[in-house]
């Protein structure tokens, strides 16, 4: 029999003489033993998906925008769901990461490597400046404060022309060859390119998973979890909030920086106020504190989007209800829910 | 430059101060007693102003405007106190904040559905639309004059009713210590329902009475919001005394910087919102700790 | 032997009240002292500020000579002073084997970001041995929320030796326990306090006159009385004041 054995602590079994263990066996279906594989191996089973994924979607460049997407949502998760610190200023990092690649590649050097490099740094640096601002307030607070420390980059951006282009976004970032092993390679057909931007978004992964791992990535759940026992361990809060926003903000940054390759532009509301909300939204539909959440959550938000556009140019009257009904009765979102139900016990 | 063009900018400073006093009281009391973070607060200044152009569009009456649409607002707050933000008490603070932040995406899709996306027209009303002229020099819109007048009623009618009624006494002394309240026998549930709304209200009074020195389009609540954040953050959140100073300063930096420097003039609020945190971290009058 | 913890006219006001008054309190290396005190007496005020949560409002502190009075909570728990509280304080979302493992490493390091955490041998090694010594080996992966109270409490006391400390601070392990739990706390806390030095504040007398070395009596906020559980028993005035006479 195919089934999930559980231990519960009961006071009839002592009675019994089985000490106090009682041994339960439970029928599970195969749905249930899908999710608890996936939730177990979350990266092998992305990497998978995501190699079939540009075959099953429309067209390839949507599944480019998701994982993308994805990417940033990811980078977003490591300040809210691992670290539970509510950003409302992720445009930021990610419109930063996207300016910076864009003009690296415009007026610096065309390298692809090296522009995102510049962006993902950027992002970082950008998050630990504004970061030194915000971090020492938690809650609402970092709430408001993130939103406008974002919105101020808005309007910067937005004034500084000569840099930025302003309003008309910055244009003409040329499509240059990415150069490997000596080897010069036209990267910008849908499948190649998707294939280019999965590299980051798996190295990334690795380099996220290998950092939740790591002694830092327990203190930052300990932090999430309660901040002020993890102080009276010894540990210096803020500060490690500060880093997981600081490594959250070069993901971003990244994200950004292979946005602006995959557009050949950096559009000004890359900065503005939507694109923090959108990330927040993808998170929580999806699930935050998961691998797998924020591409779930991307992958919906961007399909829904995709249709829906086609039909109304007010889609936003849909995803708005799905958004608020998520937050009053699926605050764990898609993937969570899955999780739950597939691990509820039966009654 | 002239000292009189400095004095009227001054005087347009204030007007606009004004209005962010009125959006920041309503989020500050909201605040203060709920600890929610209302992020629907734009989108309900902007549902003020769409409630205050159709009042007029049918009626033709700017005043009949000015009272019925913080009525309406007020109710639509009430309405979303009761259904959404209610069932959200005792989770996570930050559940009604995302809540709210999900609702004025829908409360700005619907006006652009049945208003479309381009500015309306929203006058002043005939008799406050002539300059009032003051030793021959000054020559202060009237409108203006009204916008501040109306806004020190608004808040002295505020004060006495928290200050000198019962119910006042209630309130304040619930953003203390909610479990004394609960403690005296009063259901505080019914408390927070009448604040949201109030809050409300004051959000959709400050949409009517900036329609016609403001554009009026779906999306003029949102840079409103980030800078009343802005306000309230610098004011010290939950104190009604620092929205109010913090307001007038914000509106005044902002227009006087229109005058020197119009580049800087979105940015500046920003730059004195770093400076207020890096040398107190909690305000002009916060308390630190209020919402960790 | 010597001192560990000294107090010097230790005082926290808040606002008109005043919570902690003129305390002079020692604590020698090894003892096993106990506050008692009716409720309000300012234990728990007292606890907070040798933790460094709350700030005082005069008077010092001073740990194996060295002034900490006003030191943040993070240097002091560096210095050794850990704390276990009395509501229990636990990373409710992780393991109970996390729970500790966390608080074995705030020794070390904080911002290891590439190692792996289950390679470190000793953390590893310290976090079985601390799990073992508060009995909750047979709980390691099970996650703390779903743990009994008294489990938690436990837990609670592990994080707390975790942290390697040269003086410990229980806040009423025993509030909440049944008689069998209790039962168990107490050998738990004689175990711990062969090699440590402790501070319990306790409301269960029967607890505190069997595992004390020392007892010390705050009655609001001031110091009454200090001796060894015997001297403490038989002294006239806790009994007027707390005891309301009755004898122990």
């Amino acid at each position: 029999m195919i089934g999930r054995l559980t231990m519960k602590e009961t006071g009839i079994g002592e009675t019994f003489g089985l000490g106090n263990r009682e041994l339960r066996v439970e029928k599970v279906g195969w749905w249930q033993r899908l999710v608890e594989l996936v939730s177990r191996n979350p990266l092998v089973f992305i990497f998978i998906f995501f190699i079939i994924f540009p075959f099953v979607v429309p067209y390839k460049a949507l599944a480019t925008q998701i994982i993308i997407w994805g990417l940033f949502a990811l980078g977003y998760n490591v300040c809210l769901g691992y670290t539970g610190m509510l950003s409302f200023g992720h445009a930021a990092y990610f419109g930063i990461g996207a300016y910076t690649a864009g003009i690296v590649l415009i007026r610096l050097w065309q390298n692809i490597w090296f522009s995102l490099l510049c962006g993902l740094l950027m992002g970082g640096i950008t998050a630990f400046i504004l970061g030194y601002l915000c971090i020492k307030r938690r809650g609402i607070y970092f709430a408001m404060l993130t939103l406008a420390f974002a919105q101020l980059l808005y309007f910067v951006g937005f004034q500084w022309v000569d840099l930025t282009g302003g309003d008309n976004g910055l244009r003409n970032i040329p499509a240059v060859p990415l150069s490997i092993f000596g080897l010069s390679i036209n990267i910008y057909t849908p499948l190649r390119f998707y294939f280019f931007v999965l590299v980051f978004v798996a190295s990334s992964l690795l380099a996220i998973n290998r950092i939740l791992q790591s002694p830092f990535g327990h203190v930052l759940q300990a932090v999430r979890e309660n901040d002020q026992r993890a102080k009276s361990c010894g540990y210096e809060t803020s500060n490690v909030r500060w880093m997981a926003f600081v490594i959250s903000g070069a993901i971003s940054g990244l994200a950004g920086g292979l946005y602006a390759l995959y557009l050949h532009f950096v559009g000004i509301e890359s900065l503005y106020w939507t694109t923090s909300g959108q990330v927040v939204m993808m998170t929580l539909l999806g699930g935050m504190g998961s691998f797998i959440g924020p591409f779930i959550g991307a992958g919906v938000f961007l399909y829904i989007e995709d249709t829906l556009s086609v039909i109304t140019p007010n889609w936003m009257i849909f995803l708005g209800p799905v958004f608020v009904l998520c937050v009053l009765f699926f605050p764990a979102g898609i993937w969570g829910t899955i999780k739950d139900l597939s691990t509820r016990r039966r009654k | 430059m002239e000292w009189t063009a400095i004095v009227m900018q001054l005087f347009t400073g204030l007007s606009l101060g004004m209005l962010y006093v009125l959006l920041a009281l309503g989020l500050s009391i909201i605040f203060g007693l709920l600890t929610v973070v209302n992020f629907a607060h734009g989108a309900m200044y902007m549902w003020g102003a769409f409630a205050g152009a159709a009042t007029i569009a049918i009626t033709g009456n700017f005043w009949l405007a000015l009272v019925i649409s913080p009525l309406v607002i007020g109710g639509y707050g009430l309405i979303i106190e009761r259904g959404l933000i209610r069932p959200l008490y005792g989770r996570d603070i930050n559940y009604p904040l995302l809540l709210t932040f999900g609702l004025q995406f829908i409360m700005i899709e619907i006006i652009r559905i049945f208003w479309g996306t381009s500015d309306q027209p929203f006058s002043a009303p005939a008799s406050l639309s002539m300059p009032l002229e003051i030793f021959g020099v000054f020559y202060f819109p009237s409108y203006r004059l009204f916008l501040i007048g109306i806004t020190v009623v608004i808040c002295i009618v505020l004060w006495i009713f928290l200050e000198k009624t019962n119910l006042g006494l209630v309130i304040r002394a619930g953003t203390r210590d909610p479990l004394m309240v609960r403690a005296l026998g009063i259901d505080m549930r019914r408390i927070w329902w009448l604040v949201f709304g109030i809050g409300s209200a004051l959000a959709g009074i400050a949409g009517v009475l900036a329609a016609p020195i403001r554009s009026v389009f779906p999306e003029m609540g949102i840079a409103m919001l980030v800078e009343c954040f802005v306000v309230v953050v610098v004011g010290g959140m939950g104190s009604l005394k620092g929205a109010i100073l913090s307001g007038i300063i914000m509106g005044e930096a902002s227009s006087i910087t229109t005058l020197f420097y119009p580049q800087m003039a979105d940015i500046v609020i920003f730059l004195v919102m770093a400076v207020v945190l890096l040398i107190r971290p909690s305000g002009l009058f916060g308390k630190a700790g209020l919402l960790e | 032997m010597g001192e560990i913890l000294k107090t010097i006219n230790l005082t926290k006001n808040f606002g008109g009240l005043s919570a902690v008054v003129d305390v002079n309190f020692v604590v020698k290396k090894g003892d096993l002292q106990s506050i008692i005190g009716p409720n309000g007496a300012g234990k728990s005020t007292f606890f907070k500020l040798i933790t460094g949560e709350l700030e005082p409002t005069r008077g010092q502190i001073i740990f194996f000579n060295k002034d900490i009075t006003s030191l943040p909570q993070t240097a002091i728990s560096h210095l050794g002073i850990a704390v276990s509280y009395q509501i229990t304080n636990i990373f409710p979302m992780l393991t109970v084997f996390e729970n500790v493992r966390v608080a074995v490493q705030s020794r070390k390091t904080t911002f290891n970001l590439w190692s792996k955490a289950i390679s470190h041998k000793e953390f590893v090694e310290q976090t079985r041995h601390i799990l073992e010594q508060i009995n909750l080996s047979d709980f390691k992966d099970e996650i703390a929320a779903n743990l009994s109270h008294g489990h938690q409490k436990r837990l609670e006391i592990g994080i707390a030796l975790a942290t390697q400390p040269k003086l410990l601070l229980l806040d009423e392990p025993t509030a909440g326990l049944s008689p069998m739990e209790t039962r168990q706390t107490i050998e738990l806390i004689k175990k711990i306090a062969q090699d440590l030095t402790i501070i319990l504040v306790e409301h269960k007398m029967k607890v505190v006159m069997e595992v004390s070395d020392r007892i010390t009596v705050l009655h609001y906020g001031k110091l009454l009385a200090q001796g060894t559980p015997d001297e403490i028993r038989n002294n006239e005035e806790v009994r007027r004041v707390y005891l309301g006479g009755v004898k122990i």
